[in-house]
């Protein structure tokens, strides 16, 4: 990675260091409401959801498709990169910047059912899912944001994969083979669980990959 | 050793759907200031954004500072201080912050004149850049741009929307970037005053077409308006190099573009006045006479 790499992804996290922050401190603040009890699990998890998922939203908004509408655009491409450069120390900066809530938001989720007595511990590979369904979901907004200028086109794609949520939760907890150990004592890894996880995680590197092929080689570029 | 030509467009051409820049070739040398002057919509900023790579070309070739565009643009770019009316700074940061940013990014960032330029501007780097005015955002853009001291400095449309007082301190700055002989300045603006008062060289564009290019001392010593008074009945032949011709009964008021003592001659005692022409008055008429020769 070299020096002009490492100050751009640097200024995607001064940029957006609050955003960053605010995302966790509110995804954490679910968690704990979470913790209170049963009745308080069902919002605070929402919270802890909607947090996760609204910043993964705003953050390629507001890096991609607003420096694009507030003509930031034309100063970063001022510097010596070309723009396979740009998208790549896209790509890779704006996923890192994602990565510090997603983990630290995701890694709370499995503790707190790990270590709520009143949680059972079957709904870990449920959890896992839902944190890759995530992470799967946010690389495709960011590969949208990348690959087109249009904001309607960028509507239809947030639209898309916020139902996408909702459908996960009720297609994939609804999956017999992931159901019916949801209230187990200890979490069942079965074969279910690794195709799921293998399709979020083939969906991820799809999407991450995509920008290097296409926006990359674009032409033109503004 | 010929030097390496900053920039060098050879037949290029660009076609978008209600727009295409047609057979632009360019040249600039080391040490030049050329004001790129053409009205709204002449191709200005589609030439600017091909130069800096941001565009591709459909055919033609595109060199700066030795380097094929838009191919090596990061290698070009780092040689290359771009500047445009439409760029923004980013607005949640400060003044600041981006001259750190930009110091960091370029070895040759100089920041005592850096300083000099907060100075002189009257900015305060501990702003954030959204509450700059427009005419501090500019000035912001062109102190990162000078203040990294590129070879070749790239201005499209920079004083627009500057109150004069700001235009003057700024085309100031771009004389004193010129006092290093191997830098130089494409600067493109539809406003001649400031196009005539720095820059040495001009070329003037309009739909998509260069119409002509020269030294502004040319351009200056070409043109001229000529009055003459013809005699009663009298008619005067075919010129040559005759850029238009308004008759007012006795009185024809000819504007030329290849000025000679040899015209004056030829056209005898009926010369009442020969006028030197504005940069402003020549761009007029070139881009009128080129629209009459393409029927336009």
């Amino acid at each position: 990675m070299n020096m002009l790499t490492r100050k751009l992804i640097a200024k995607e996290f001064y940029l957006h260091r609050w955003l960053i922050i605010g995302s966790t401190v509110a995804g954490l603040a679910g968690l704990l409401i979470a913790a209170e009890g049963k009745v308080r699990f069902n919002i605070g998890m929402l919270m802890w959801l909607t947090t996760i998922v609204a910043f993964g939203i705003v953050l390629a908004m507001f890096a991609i498709a607003n420096e694009r509408k507030e003509r930031t655009l034309q100063f970063v491409l001022s510097l010596p990169l070309s723009h396979g450069d740009y998208v790549r120390i896209k790509v890779v900066g704006l996923l890192l910047c994602f990565l510090v809530p997603w983990f630290i938001l995701s890694a709370g989720a499995v503790t707190l059912i790990a270590v709520m007595p009143n949680l059972p511990n079957g709904l870990l590979p449920y959890a896992v899912l839902l944190c890759g369904f995530f992470l799967a979901n946010y690389s495709l907004v960011l590969c949208s944001a990348l690959h087109t200028a249009s904001e309607g086109v960028m509507t239809l794609v947030i639209i898309t994969t916020n139902m996408g949520i909702t459908l996960f939760i009720f297609m994939v907890g609804a999956l017999p083979s992931l159901n019916d150990h949801l209230m187990d004592p200890a979490p069942v890894w079965n074969s279910t669980f690794w195709t799921v996880l293998g399709v979020e995680a083939a969906t991820l590197v799809i999407t991450l990959s995509l920008p290097y092929f296409v926006a990359a080689r674009r032409r033109d570029f503004i | 050793m010929t030097p390496t030509k900053h920039i060098e467009m050879r037949s290029v051409r660009k076609a978008f759907r209600f727009f295409t820049l047609e057979d632009l070739s360019l040249d600039l040398e080391p040490g030049q200031i050329m004001g790129f002057v053409g009205p709204n919509g002449a191709g200005k900023s589609t030439s600017i954004r091909l130069m800096t790579g941001l565009l591709a070309p459909d055919a033609g070739e595109i060199r700066v500072l030795g380097h094929a565009m838009p191919e090596a643009q990061a290698l070009a770019k780092r040689d290359i201080g771009f500047v445009s009316d439409e760029m923004r700074l980013f607005g949640h940061a400060t003044l600041g912050w981006h001259m750190n940013f930009i110091a960091s990014i370029y070895p040759g960032w100089d920041a005592q004149y850096a300083k000099t330029l907060v100075k002189r501007f009257n900015l305060r780097p501990e702003q954030n850049v959204s509450g700059l005015s427009s005419g501090e955002h500019v000035k912001a853009v062109l102190l990162l741009a000078l203040a990294r001291r590129p070879r070749l400095l790239i201005l499209d449309e920079p004083t627009s929307g500057l109150d004069p007082v700001a235009r003057h301190e700024l085309l100031s700055e771009f004389m004193d970037v010129l006092r290093d002989e191997d830098r130089s300045i494409l600067f493109s603006s539809h406003n001649t005053v400031d196009v005539e008062r720095i820059s040495d060289r001009i070329a003037f564009i309009d739909r998509g077409r260069l119409i002509d290019s020269s030294d502004k001392e040319d351009f200056l010593e070409r043109w001229r308006r000529i009055q003459l008074q013809l005699p009663a009945g009298a008619t005067l032949p075919d010129l040559p190099h005759l850029v238009s011709r308004v008759d007012d009964g006795q009185f024809v008021t000819l504007t030329t573009n290849r000025y000679s003592e040899d015209l004056l001659a030829f056209l005898g005692h009926g010369v009442r006045q020969v006028q030197r022409m504005s940069l402003e008055e020549i761009f007029v008429a070139n881009v009128m006479h080129h629209r009459e020769l393409r029927g336009q």
